[in-house]
């Protein structure tokens, strides 16, 4: 019972086992990581980001992105909308196949839309698909599946009916909530169609294997109208920002979609040509309890925004590439000119006196404080960034205290309407509406804040009637500038996707949606 | 000893009653629930969910439920891990806890005994001062900086070894040393303080005097009585190594059933939280159990209480 010899031993066998293990690689894949684990690759049942992406490589909806993040063709070769803007025609690309070679018909997509509408289906995003004619119906079991406004004309020909006009159905259909799933497949199969060993799917790419919280690989569809080039690609779930940023570094993984916020200036100067940085459809704001006080004044909700710098908070705060955003719909949404804050043309001492002002209007000073309780989503960048915000606010002799819970607890509170005053965020779609529409009176819980101005509502149903986009614009600016003096929101920034790619990868360029399809990209 | 058997067996099973059903009271408890986030839920949309995974029943409901469930060897279908049921999902993660804890429960037995051994059979020289005093350190520096410190020198700085993730054997070196650094230490610690208290018993003396080589003296008459307190700490080193990989395996990026109480309990996962407490106290329950028994074998002072 040596100690050496026992060590010795074990140190040999460690070095063997090593370099026969270093001899074998050769095809290498695109690894990329993704920020967390897929709970489904069900386009129907899916929730997150991160499985839209690998969704993104495995599917194709009717409507597609390019490289770039722009709505183009997918499935669809071409479409029509009537004049009334309620009738949608689809024309389908000619010999489109399933990736086990049989053919994609306009009939799989309309088991497909009223798959996800089925009460059974229990699809949480289901309500994307709200605009087609009957959906909220069927989702709730009122009517049939069949009487969802989706028909089948021929094989190639699809005809979408809606309830309202709604321009923006092009890029709703951009969502895995939009993909063809493949009937043939899940008559036989049921739920376990979506095992590596059952999958079927029409986009670039079709499932491999799935090892839960190690990868999803998926390889090349050779029955892909437009053979990718990459022929397979690995998804690890990174959610660590820290592991995932050690892994690039250990060259392990070509690209990451998130590390630690503080590295930003050391990759700034040592990994020039792998930084990307992507400001995203996105805004994250600040929400006021409207129904209580003391944040039912308006001269209180209007006093704290005026003190808050947006520009201070992202650029010397968080210092991660976030863009301050004075509007509430995010400055990237491409056709629509955001109606930002008011006060933004102040000053600061204007703005400064104006707050103390308005408190003091309020029934607010020294002598009677004003005292609110922030609450935020756990994590070190929203900490430093709502004391920054509790000290701007302190300013004004206002005291804040801060209370942070995990998000699910932080989100479920809001929607309870158990908060003064909290951070928030909303992501995802190039139109104005998406954004706005959290204001509207009757949208339900996830108007967190309970804002309420029948004006503002009216200006939103006249501006939803609208089938042309621009006329549909004007309304909605109307409706942001109305909304936004008053106050029920403050808006702070736009997210920045920090991303770090191997300089070697081709055809990755950053857009505001942040969406990278790998059919896109190949090797230098 | 068919009786203590029994009875072990007996309580055993009424622990494991009890974990179960406080763990599944805990997790309703909690605020939130499994599909809440940021993204809206329209009422209907909210009411197919819940219909779905049994929600709409009434707690005491659910439980009973729950419990025939598991009863037929069912964990149930995970809330938020859509594509696998909890049943796949351990079967997948375990195997990697299992393998990591296992050479973790190996490093730390094999190293720490032999570095007791060695300290021991030396009391206070140079030898001795120098390996307590790195254990010490073993035991003083927590997992959580360990494993990180590892990855950074040697997956990072050296690129040795891979910084996360499975798939060849290199990826199954730095998590289980990680894992053992503490109770190597620990082991260590022990296995040399029982040696030098047997060093000085008399029966020692006897088989000197019988000319017997040292080395046979350390294998027969020193190492099975100065091993009996490590076997004791073995018990709930192996259920604690073979579970506790849950900094671990975040650490690593290992897909083992660590990260799945992680993410379940965040997720309000309740199923896979469930199942993963499930197989843990399993796991604990009978390594106890396994300990307290070859205790029994192994020294016969001890009475057979029943």
């Amino acid at each position: 019972m040596n100690l050496l010899y026992i060590l010795s031993r074990a140190v040999l066998i460690l070095v063997g086992c090593w370099l026969l293990n270093n001899a074998a690689n050769s095809a290498e894949p695109l690894r990329l990581g993704n920020p967390g684990e897929p709970e489904t690759l069900d386009p129907h049942r899916y929730n997150l980001r991160l499985e839209e992406t690998i969704l993104t490589d495995l599917f194709l909806g009717l409507t597609t992105f390019d490289a770039h993040g722009q709505i183009v063709p997918g499935a669809a070769a071409a479409w029509t909308t009537s004049d009334n803007g309620l009738i949608w025609t689809f024309n389908l690309r000619r010999g489109l196949k399933w990736s086990d070679g049989k053919p994609l018909t306009a009939a799989d997509f309309v088991y497909a839309f009223r798959r996800l509408l089925a009460p059974e289906t229990a699809a949480s995003l289901a309500y994307f698909m709200y605009p087609l004619r009957n959906a909220e119906a069927v989702n709730s079991g009122e009517l049939p599946a069949e009487e969802l406004g989706v028909r089948a004309v021929d094989e190639h020909t699809l005809v979408i009916a809606l309830e309202a006009p709604y321009p923006h159905l092009a890029e709703r259909l951009l969502y895995p909530t939009g993909y063809p799933v493949p009937a043939h497949v899940i008559k036989e199969v049921g739920d376990a169609w979506v095992k590596p060993q059952n999958w079927v799917s029409n986009g670039a790419y079709r499932l491999e294997d799935w090892q839960p919280q190690s990868h999803v690989t998926l390889v090349r569809n050779k029955h892909f109208f437009d053979p990718a080039t990459i022929e397979r690609v690995i998804y690890h779930p990174l959610a660590n920002e820290q592991s995932s940023y050690n892994r690039y570094r250990a060259k392990e993984v070509h690209a990451i979609s998130n590390f630690p916020s503080g590295e930003l200036d050391r990759i700034r100067e040592n990994l020039t040509g792998h930084l990307r940085l992507s400001p995203l459809l996105s805004i994250v704001y600040l929400v006021f309890n409207t129904t209580a006080p003391p944040f039912d004044d308006v001269r209180v909700r209007e006093a704290l925004a005026l003190v808050i710098e947006p520009e201070i908070l992202t650029e010397k705060v968080q210092r991660s590439g976030n863009v301050a955003n004075g509007s509430f719909v995010p400055a990237n949404v491409v056709d629509y000119d955001p109606a930002v804050m008011p006060h933004l043309h102040l000053d600061e001492n204007a703005r400064h006196e104006k707050a103390i002002t308005l408190l003091r209007e309020a029934g607010y000073g020294t002598d009677n404080p004003l005292r609110v309780t922030m609450r935020y989503v756990s994590g070190t960048e929203a900490k430093k960034t709502q004391l920054a915000i509790a000290s701007f606010w302190k300013n004004i002799g206002v005291e804040t205290q801060l209370h942070h819970t995990e998000l699910k607890v932080h989100f479920a509170d809001l929607r309870q309407g158990d908060f003064q005053v909290a951070q928030a965020g909303w992501f995802g779609e190039n139109n104005a509406e998406h954004y706005l529409g959290l204001l509207v009176s009757d949208t339900g819980n996830i108007n967190y804040g309970r804002y309420a101005n029948p004006a503002y509502d009216a200006l939103m149903s006249a501006a939803r009637q609208q089938a042309d986009v621009n006329s549909r614009n004007k309304l909605l600016r109307k409706a942001e500038a109305l909304g936004i003096a008053e106050y029920p929101v403050v808006p702070l920034y736009s997210v920045t996707i920090r991303r770090l790619v191997d300089p070697a990868i081709t055809g990755w360029y950053e857009n505001s949606r942040d969406v990278h399809p790998v059919r896109f990209l190949g090797w230098r | 000893m068919a009786r203590y058997l029994l009875i072990r067996l007996g309580l055993t099973l009424l622990t494991f009653w009890l974990i179960v059903t406080v763990v599944f009271f805990l997790m309703r408890l909690a605020p939130g629930g499994p599909f809440d986030g940021e993204r809206r839920l329209p009422p209907e949309v909210e009411t197919n969910l819940r219909a779905a995974y049994n929600l709409d029943q009434s707690l005491p409901r659910q439980y009973i439920d729950y419990l025939a469930m598991l009863g037929r060897g069912d964990l149930g279908p995970s809330f938020r891990q859509k594509d696998f049921s909890v049943n796949e999902l351990v079967a997948t993660g375990l195997p990697v806890s299992l393998t990591i804890g296992g050479l973790a429960l190996l490093i730390a037995t094999t190293v720490g005994i032999a570095v007791g051994l060695k300290a021991g059979l030396a009391p206070n020289t140079r030898t001795d001062t120098w390996l307590m005093g790195l254990t010490n350190i073993g035991i003083a520096l927590p997992t959580i900086i360990v494993a990180p410190l590892l990855v950074l020198i040697f997956g990072v700085a050296l690129g040795w070894l891979p910084t996360g993730g499975l798939g060849s054997f290199n990826h199954y070196i730095l998590p289980p040393i990680a894992l053992a650094m503490p109770f190597t230490a620990a082991i260590a610690r022990l296995t040399r303080g029982s040696v030098v208290e047997t060093l000085s018993e008399g029966h020692l003396q006897t088989a000197r005097a019988k000319g017997l080589p040292e080395s046979l003296i350390i294998r027969r008459h020193i190492l099975p009585i100065a091993l009996l307190p490590v076997v004791s700490y073995l018990g709930p080193a192996a259920a604690a190594l073979l579970t506790g990989s849950v900094v671990i395996e975040q650490v690593f990026e290992l897909p083992g059933i660590g990260r799945y109480l992680v993410q379940g309990a965040l997720n309000r996962d309740y199923t896979l939280v469930m199942g993963v407490v499930v197989v843990y106290a399993a796991l604990i329950l009978l390594f106890n159990l396994l300990v307290d028994l070859a205790y029994v074998r192994m020294d016969p002072r001890i009475r057979l209480q029943t």
